[in-house]
């Protein structure tokens, strides 16, 4: 490497998944009581960019899509080590699916003009599709690795050595830089925060906005507008308010038949929907 | 003759500054005299010293070295309290703890810890809407200064662990038979920040205790009283303790109403009763005879004493974090203390602690001690039916 | 709207990308072409499962033979081993060519990071993870039933005006199906072009499973102490189920399973789909560790266990007698995939 690493991890902040529910009367998401986190794969994905500065030098940088509120939670991020936020804030961008997201954030990251790796959560807590990283690979036309648990990198080489897990165990990647990954939740322990360092961050210092008119994207192509998947219904599904503690009772063998069957129903996904089980 | 390998250590001063301000250079009195290791509970167990003695002459010099025998020490301050020379040996440990925070040289697990403490508020990861979960049913005022004496601050363990939850049950029936009026946070109670203290992490435990006291004083909380030994010390640690507010733990309130004769009992079956002196009544706060005066004062409760009682207690293995950290079941103190325990014939085995309660079942457990019965002093009171001034009824 | 790659009105048939290792096609791929044959039936369309590899000879005779109409198989040098961006170049060819209406694939690693490229590359929605898949009554349009915030919320998601609608399935949602008995279908062989440039990424190694290691565990079955003499009848269960055997500290310490896989605060966080948690009395410092379980099973002998605040499904019995039955019900009735 001829410039220092320059690393971008891209945080989302999401709300606590147990803690957001569905209203039943207008069938939207009800997340007004939900605290904020940052989505844990994404803890994961700092920590492995920290752990890359550590050892060989060089930025990170944090960049996030959300409403101004999340500036709190992202000095969480610059406390852990990171150093620069960049938030992407704009209604325009919002009612945003994967493709639009994807879309944002590439544009926002080639804005920066000096980023060698990205490193994201697997997939986020909330939406949970795992489509995000390797859609800001292709519209930044760069190499993926995904599923990440392992990030190595050759100093003075600009590729990534990466290990990653697949359907029946693992495979080891050679990526050329730049690149995007996305590393598996708990593939690390994220480091704990500097806390005096969080007490005393400014965020007017730290943290840069940035709005669609920064972006120069068509807002066509943004949020909503530029979103092909729409949701055409939602619901809570069954186990959402804690856990059901369904009792069941009755001879032992009674009480393996019954379990054979829930086990049967809830692995063909039909839980939810209360499917009849097959068999 | 073949020449002797010696060692050479290279004294680096960079590192010796980074130490002494870790540790305050509060290692500097030690003249080496290895009581401290010879003291140390970790003795005991099977084949495991921590050498305490040789933590502090590394600390001293500057050099690493110390990294296992700092993170097993459980601060239970038996070694202190024989220290010819008052080295704060816990302070120097949590002072090798913090630089190891620093340095990210931090054994795995205890930034989950931490982690779990910023975003939920308690170090067990369990939502802060199930906070006050334990006192369903029981219609516990919030805390009002204009109307509660005291504030009761539950804690985390007594709030969230299923046998914690029983102690902080039988601490607010104790309460409410003597009379006492008081109120909790509720869902808002914050994390007294025991945790953060006792891994290491200095820092976030002075924002914790900063925020903690402005809180107390938004409240106007000035009696705070603990349900946890642990809690109790660490509010003893936040600035504006003594003098914005007083804390103490329950056990000293009940003995205050029983030296008064405000409270007293109906009295148990006859039993024998042997108490375990929590580490962070005995010897860091020097209380050992709030628990011996209630149990005196319940009629039926004789009790045995084992020998190491009072200062000269043995910790139950869980102080220092170590509740958080993994011990091998050859390596845990309960094990000895609880055999030690039912070697006196006592059918209880009483203690004031939630982190002392878990330990010793296990121990208990562990040791086949069948017949001995672990108990929170608060549940032997509600159990000998504790009541105002005149003996009542042995009451729920 | 951003611009499609072709319209509705130009699309024709159901996709579903067959991915294969060593010769053999995954499991996945088999339940969706089941699932997409009943979508297939219902609007009339051409069902075709999409083959790309090195060399396909000899797959392409046994996919020839599953229930499908048709096979494109593209086979090229450099797409022997995947990578999502050759994969991805070679497999934007053949669609704009041939403009699929829907294009399955199963959510796996591969599955996964194909969609998400394609998905961009034709300006396209993909709906992940689905546990369900229908086709609205009105429009024929593809519904993608999907889960989100840890399982809490159920969406059903459409894509209106862009093609190929695509969707990646978990394994095990569907069905296997039937085999089928059936003349060869038609194998259709469309050439792509796969310079190196596009393969940018090299697989290096690849490994398969060993070891232990609990934490990626889909399915966990947990011993805890009152499990004490039962660990046979639990690892026949475990066995029974493709799942992982966990442990409660006691267990370990015990010496019934080996410390990897101690579950909890000091063990292993796992994050399984199911948990059958067999004689654990609940402690924090244990349930922290399956608390992201989508379902779990407890059965202790003791009604005040804690457990059963975690639990789904709760039975307060001897551990004994009832895992003996599970293992009993599923060896008569047949095991799960």
């Amino acid at each position: 490497m001829t410039r220092e690493l320059h690393t971008l991890v891209c945080l989302k902040v999401v709300p606590k998944s147990e803690e957001v529910g569905v209203d039943r009367e207008t069938n939207t998401l009800d997340r007004a009581n939900a605290r904020s986190e940052i989505n844990p794969p994404d803890m994961n994905a700092l920590e492995a960019a920290l752990a890359l500065k550590d050892r060989f030098g060089g930025r990170v940088s944090l960049m996030s899509m959300g409403p101004p509120f999340v500036i709190p939670t992202l000095r969480v991020g610059l406390a852990m080590g990171a150093d620069h936020a960049y938030l992407l804030s704009d209604r325009a961008f919002g009612g945003a699916d994967t493709l639009a997201t994807s879309l944002t954030l590439a544009r926002a990251i080639e804005k920066l003009g000096d980023v060698d790796l990205v490193l994201c959560g697997e997939e986020s807590s909330d939406g949970a599709t795992a489509q995000v990283p390797p859609g800001i690979a292709t519209w930044m036309d760069v190499p993926q690795a995904t599923y990440a648990m392992d990030v190595d990198f050759e100093p003075g080489q600009r590729h990534l050595v990466v290990t990653r897990e697949v359907r029946d165990g693992e495979e080891v990647l050679d990526v050329p830089l730049p690149a995007v990954v996305s590393v598996k939740v708990s593939c690390n322990e994220p480091r704990f925060m500097d806390a005096a360092r969080f007490a005393l961050l400014d965020s007017e210092a730290s943290v840069t906005t940035w709005t669609a008119d920064d972006l120069g994207v068509d807002p066509e192509h943004l949020g909503l507008a530029g979103s092909p998947t729409s949701v055409a219904g939602l619901k809570e599904a069954a186990q959402a308010s804690g856990r059901r503690r369904e009792m069941v009772s009755g001879t032992p063998e009674e009480e393996g038949r019954i379990l054979y069957d829930r086990i049967v129903e809830f692995l063909r996904g039909a839980g939810a929907r209360g499917q009849e089980a097959p068999g | 003759m073949t020449t002797p390998v010696r060692e050479v250590l290279l004294l680096d001063d960079d590192r010796w500054d980074r130490v002494l301000l870790a540790t305050k250079g509060e290692a500097a009195a030690c003249y080496q005299c290895g009581t401290c290791t010879a003291t140390c509970p970790w003795g005991l167990v099977a084949g495991a010293s921590i050498g305490v003695r040789s933590v502090m002459r590394r600390a001293q010099l500057g050099i690493d070295g110390w990294a296992e025998a700092v993170w097993r020490c459980t601060t239970c301050g038996a070694c202190e309290q024989q220290c010819p020379h008052q080295v704060p040996i816990s302070d120097v440990m949590l002072g090798l703890r913090s630089l190891a925070w620093e340095e990210r040289g931090v054994p795995h697990g205890l930034s989950s810890v931490l982690w779990d403490m910023h975003w939920d508020g308690n170090p067990w990861g369990r939502p802060p809407s199930a906070r006050s979960a334990w006192a369903a049913g029981l219609d516990i005022p919030r805390f009002d200064a204009t109307k509660h004496a005291v504030l009761l601050y539950v804690g985390c363990t007594a709030s969230y662990d299923r046998r914690g939850q029983k102690i902080a049950r039988a601490v607010v029936s104790v309460l409410r038979s003597a009379g006492i009026s008081f109120g909790t946070l509720g869902d808002e109670e914050p994390c007294c920040g025991d945790p953060a203290r006792s891994l290491g992490n200095e820092a976030y435990f002075d924002r914790i205790a900063q925020a903690n006291t402005k809180k107390l004083a938004v409240e106007n909380a000035t009696e705070v009283v603990a349900v946890s030994p642990h809690c109790y010390d660490t509010f003893t640690r936040y600035p504006g303790a003594g003098q914005a507010f007083n804390v103490r733990h329950y056990s000293q309130l009940l003995r205050d109403l029983v030296a008064e004769g405000k409270v007293s009992f109906a009295g148990v079956e006859p039993s024998t009763v042997t108490f375990h002196d929590p580490c962070y009544l005995a010897r860091h706060h020097d209380e050992t005879e709030a628990p011996r005066t209630i149990m005196a004062a319940i009629p039926g409760v004789s009790l045995a004493e084992m020998e190491r009682s009072r200062e000269e207690t043995l910790c139950c293995g869980g102080g220092g974090g170590r509740m958080w950290m993994e011990t091998l079941p050859e390596d845990r103190f309960a094990t000895a203390r609880a055999r030690e325990a039912a070697g006196t014939g006592a059918s209880y085995l009483v203690t004031t602690c939630p982190h002392c309660i878990s330990c010793l079942e296990d121990g208990a457990s562990v040791a086949g001690a069948r017949d001995l019965k672990v108990m929170d002093l608060a549940e032997l009171a509600v159990l000998a039916g504790i009541g105002d001034t005149a003996p009542t009824e042995a009451s729920q | 709207m951003i611009d499609p790659a072709y319209s509705p009105q130009e699309a024709r048939g159901i996709w579903v990308f067959l991915e294969h290792d060593a010769g053999v096609l995954a499991p996945v791929s088999l339940e969706l072409l089941a699932k997409a044959r009943e979508l297939a039936t219902e609007s009339g369309a051409e069902l075709a499962g999409l083959l790309v590899g090195g060399d396909l000879s000899a797959l392409e005779a046994t996919t020839a033979r599953l229930d499908l109409d048709r096979v494109v198989s593209v086979a090229h040098p450099l797409l022997t081993q995947f990578t999502a961006e050759a994969y991805a170049h070679a497999v934007d060819q053949v669609i704009r060519q041939q403009k699929p209406d829907i294009f399955l694939l199963g959510a796996t690693a591969y599955g996964r990071d194909l969609a998400g490229r394609l998905a961009v590359m034709l300006r396209t929605g993909l709906t992940a993870d689905c546990t369900d898949l229908a086709l609205e009554a009105a429009t024929g349009l593809l519904l993608g039933e999907v889960s989100g915030f840890g399982g809490g919320v159920l969406a059903t998601i459409r894509c209106e005006q862009h093609r190929p609608q695509m969707a990646t399935v978990r394994p095990g949602v569907f069905p296997e199906p039937a085999a089928v008995d059936r003349a060869a279908a038609t194998i259709d062989r469309p050439a792509v072009d796969v310079p190196a440039a596009k393969c940018p990424v090299k697989v290096v190694a690849r490994h398969r499973k060993t070891g232990v290691d609990i934490s990626r565990a889909e399915r966990l079955v947990v011993a805890g102490a009152g499990a004490r003499g039962e660990m046979p009848s639990i690892e026949a269960l475990a066995q029974a189920l493709g799942a992982e055997i966990g442990a409660t500290r006691v267990a370990v310490d015990e010496g019934w399973a080996e410390r990897e896989r101690q579950i909890g605060q000091t063990g292993v966080i796992a994050r399984p789909k199911l948990a059958l948690v067999w004689g654990a009395s609940g402690a924090s410092q244990f349930t922290c560790g399956i608390d992201q379980a989508e379902m779990v099973v407890a059965v202790n002998q003791d009604p005040e266990a804690a457990i059963f605040e975690s639990a789904d499904i709760c039975i307060v019995d001897e551990v004994a007698p009832v895992v003996k039955a599970l293992v009993a019900e599923l060896k008569s009735r047949g095991g799960v995939e």
